[in-house]
């Protein structure tokens, strides 16, 4: 089943602010499963896109300093109502999600 | 000087609460509205539905509640909520169907004509029963909480106006009343002695909200709750995890206790508006 | 009309190498690998050098809305804008984390000086915000208190 992510575009001056969700565990590799006393692996977003009309904008590179479901936020400096916006995202156990929205 | 102030406040209180009988829901209403109004001069009445992030002492702290809210973790669910609340049961009604027989959101919980005190909650497994459905057992997180979530935001915005005037529901507020003013547990506070007496202050490097306003924002989402996996409660869950905080034992949710606690809270609310669901740590 | 034909293949040519070094065809692959020596990195200092190598630090030119006191260390969000001109990376450091680099953002043209994201913090810590633009590096910092409450179950 696919991780829920959900995006947000926000107007900020004469530009747009793109906030994104995802639903991911983030895991630090050094928490202990309570069940099985076992530690439960590192498991977290490593990368995520942002693109403007199919162009990368952003990119951000996390760790397992970033919290669970963790939030992002990136700005748009030249985007216009009409354009398309994507994210996707990929973690250290090759999974990986998208989104897609268009600005308004 | 403002030691004395909040001692004759409280020996006001104590007289209310002694009488009983005689101090109307109305003249209570006004007292503890009151009370915050003196406490707290900087907050107007409709901010209390932000609860503890609009006092003074939380200042170090509201712009961690003032960033999740530009994204409310929230959100998401919230889509879920919606399309559940939604969703046609096998016979093709909907729980829009029952609701819209009964009252707005900013008149729950209500006595009804038998004298039963019928919060969201309990009419939303009311609906399912009614319609074939299996009833939802989980009364404090998840699929009840969205659900009632679903329900109140369609009010928001609209200010609380609960009935209380029949001697049924009466009897419901004094009961509720005398819940909320009684101290049980281990450590022997009540409802009052953290949220009113002691409103603002610091307790184990928690700020204790107000009383006031408490349930306009509810079900709620608690970052506490999301990072163990069961990020909504409903307001039941809530007065558990108070009663357990000070060594009380909790009563179930939709008790009769927790029923009159919440009418109560909500009589207390009379005038605030509904900012449902919420954001808490 | 062989010259004119020369001149359209060699725009086109160079509009093609422009994109895939961008990512146009290919707009979901990262750029980069993922800078793992700076993310393994336990002293703050280091993983500041593995992102920037011997770059001069300089303070100012950043904003960092954040709390000044924590709700909950698992959860503290951050803020970051900057008006700095010409912005190609922010990085976001948690001195006392066991790994203090949280997040860095790699800026294109087509985003600017703005990030938001929420941090793991595993005690009161000074956090450090680091803006690279032009040739410089710059730096902000807050601590931010992380003490350990939550009434309520």
């Amino acid at each position: 089943m696919a991780r829920t992510i959900k995006m947000k575009i926000k107007k900020s001056g004469s530009e747009y602010r793109v906030l994104v969700l995802v639903k991911h565990p983030m895991e630090t590799g050094r928490r202990k499963d309570k069940k099985t006393g076992k530690l439960v692996p590192a498991h977290y977003i490593e990368t995520m896109t942002f693109s403007l009309n199919g162009k990368l904008v952003a990119e951000a590179n996390m760790g397992t300093g970033v919290s669970k479901n963790p939030l992002l936020g990136i700005s748009l400096t030249a985007a216009k109502p009409g354009d398309k916006v994507s994210i996707h995202w990929a973690d250290n156990k090759g999974e990986s999600g998208s989104v897609e929205s268009v600005v308004k | 000087m403002k030691r004395l102030i909040v001692t004759v406040t409280l020996t006001g209180f104590a007289m209310v609460v002694a009488a009983g009988a005689w101090a109307t829901p109305k003249d209570d209403i006004a007292q503890y509205q009151g009370y915050y109004k003196k406490r707290f001069p900087g907050v107007a009445l409709q901010s209390y539905s932000d609860g503890v992030n609009v006092l003074p002492q939380y200042a170090a702290r509201r712009a961690n509640w003032e960033l999740l809210m530009e994204f409310p973790p929230y959100e998401a669910e919230m889509d879920k909520a919606r399309a559940e609340w939604a969703k046609p049961f096998a016979n093709g009604k909907t729980f829009s169907d029952c609701f819209k027989n009964n009252p707005p959101a900013t008149k729950y919980p209500y006595v009804d004509a038998k004298g039963d005190m019928r919060s969201v909650v309990g009419d939303v497994n009311r609906c399912l029963k009614a319609n074939g459905e299996k009833p939802i057992k989980n009364l404090k997180t998840g699929k009840i909480a969205r659900l009632v979530a679903a329900f109140k935001e369609q009010f928001n915005g609209q200010k609380m106006a609960v009935n209380v005037n029949s001697p049924a529901a009466l009897k419901w507020y004094d009961r509720g009343k005398k819940i909320y003013w009684t101290r049980r547990g281990q450590l022997n506070f009540s409802c009052a002695s953290c949220h009113v007496q002691n409103a603002g202050n610091q307790i184990r490097g928690d700020v204790l909200g107000a009383g006031l306003g408490q349930g306009t924002g509810f079900p709620v989402y608690r970052t506490k709750w999301m990072l163990k996996g069961k990020p909504w409660g409903t307001l039941h869950r809530r007065y558990a995890g108070c009663n357990k905080n000070v060594r009380a034992k909790p009563f179930k949710p939709q008790s009769k206790e927790y029923l009159a606690l919440e009418f109560y809270q909500a009589v207390m609310n009379t005038g605030i508006s509904l900012k449902v669901p919420s954001q808490r740590q | 009309m062989q010259r004119r034909t020369f001149l359209q293949n060699t725009v086109a040519g160079a509009v093609l190498v422009t994109a895939s070094g961008v990512g146009l065809l290919n707009p979901r692959k990262a750029q980069a690998a993922w800078p793992k020596a700076a993310f393994a990195a336990v002293k703050s200092k280091d993983s500041v050098k593995a992102l920037f190598g011997d770059a001069e630090i300089v303070e100012g030119g950043i904003t960092l809305k954040a709390p000044l006191q924590a709700e909950n260390g698992a959860v503290v969000p951050l803020k970051i804008t900057t008006s700095l001109p010409n912005v190609e990376e922010i990085a976001v450091v948690v001195e006392k984390n066991p790994f203090p680099l949280t997040s860095r953002l790699k800026v294109f043209p087509g985003s600017g000086g703005y990030f938001a994201v929420r941090v793991k913090m595993a005690k009161t810590s000074k956090v450090y915000v680091y803006v690279k633009a032009g040739d410089k590096v710059h730096v902000a910092a807050q601590e931010i208190k992380v003490t350990i409450g939550g009434c309520g179950g």
